[in-house]
């Protein structure tokens, strides 16, 4: 681990298990709405719901791998804008 | 949520506090480290939280298999066999003279002609069902798979199809009345096997 404390670590590890419980509630949630019609005749699963289950769960991974990348080098940005402004102050001082 | 980490005590919301070069600095370490590129990779997911947990990799691939579109055709098609032969064994007693006839009419028929007769029809029927069953529950299957929904609409479509498919040998006209009964059909049972 590049230069974390022992601190860091630990509260990175918090983040990650936060991260994912919330990222699994809002899965659930949102497939469940999406793909599984309000009528309960049936206990089992069709074959249409599994499939669409399949692909919400795909496609929920995806973008919240796409979203955190984009995140990523958003807050990267954000940083180096952060130092240049802090270089220009403490060069006019 | 900016984290400030000179205090060193735990991270709360209460301590949110002024953003400065610290803080951003802090969170684009922390935030690479959870989502970024210096994630570590552990596939821990603790699955007995969530559910009913991880499945056996056999138990996955049986469910697997039971579930596809191939099997539950050939299923069908095995019970329409089995169906067809059965009604042809019955009409076969019913009435055993209705492809046959003897050289001279109204002479019942030997033992052997009703046998043949028999082996004939059931092999008929049988494959005229088994093709039926085949084909409906593949097409109703692979329809609900690409639409991801399993409404009633699923039994009159793949009806059409079929129905269609089977008419065309007979011709255009034969085909769209194959198609319409079929679609008629199929969807009067499925209303009455959701609904009823």
């Amino acid at each position: 681990m590049s230069g974390l404390t022992k601190q860091q670590e630990k509260l990175v590890a918090d983040l990650e298990m936060e991260m994912m419980a919330d990222m699994y509630n809002r899965m659930s949630t949102s497939c469940q709405k999406k793909c599984i019609p309000p009528r309960y005749k049936d206990a089992e699963l069709t074959k249409g719901e599994t499939v669409c289950i399949d692909r919400c769960v795909t496609k929920f991974m995806e973008l919240h791998d796409l979203i955190g990348k984009k995140l990523t080098t958003m807050s990267q940005q954000d940083e180096e804008k952060m130092k240049q402004m802090q270089a220009q102050m403490t060069g006019q001082k | 949520m900016a984290a400030p980490m000179r205090s060193g005590e735990g991270v709360t919301k209460e301590t949110i506090s002024q953003l400065n070069l610290e803080d951003v600095d802090s969170f684009s370490l922390i935030v690479d480290h959870v989502i970024g590129e210096k994630k570590l990779h552990t596939n821990v997911f603790l699955p007995s939280a969530f559910g009913a947990g991880m499945r056996q990799r056999e138990e996955i691939m049986i469910t697997k298999v039971f579930e596809s579109c191939s099997f539950k055709a050939t299923a069908s098609g095995v019970v329409g066999v089995g169906l067809g032969m059965a009604l042809g064994l019955f009409t076969v007693g019913i009435d055993p003279m209705s492809t046959y006839t003897t050289a001279t009419p109204d002479q019942t028929p030997s033992t052997r002609a009703v046998l043949k007769e028999m082996k004939v029809r059931c092999a008929s029927y049988g494959k005229n069902f088994g093709t039926i069953g085949f084909m409906f529950a593949g097409t109703e299957c692979l329809l609900e798979s690409y639409r991801g929904k399993s409404t009633l609409s699923n039994g009159t479509i793949s009806g059409g199809i079929v129905g269609g498919l089977l008419g065309l040998r007979a011709g255009l006209k034969a085909a769209a009345f194959g198609a319409a009964g079929f679609a008629l059909f199929s969807t009067a049972v499925d209303y009455y096997f959701r609904h009823g």
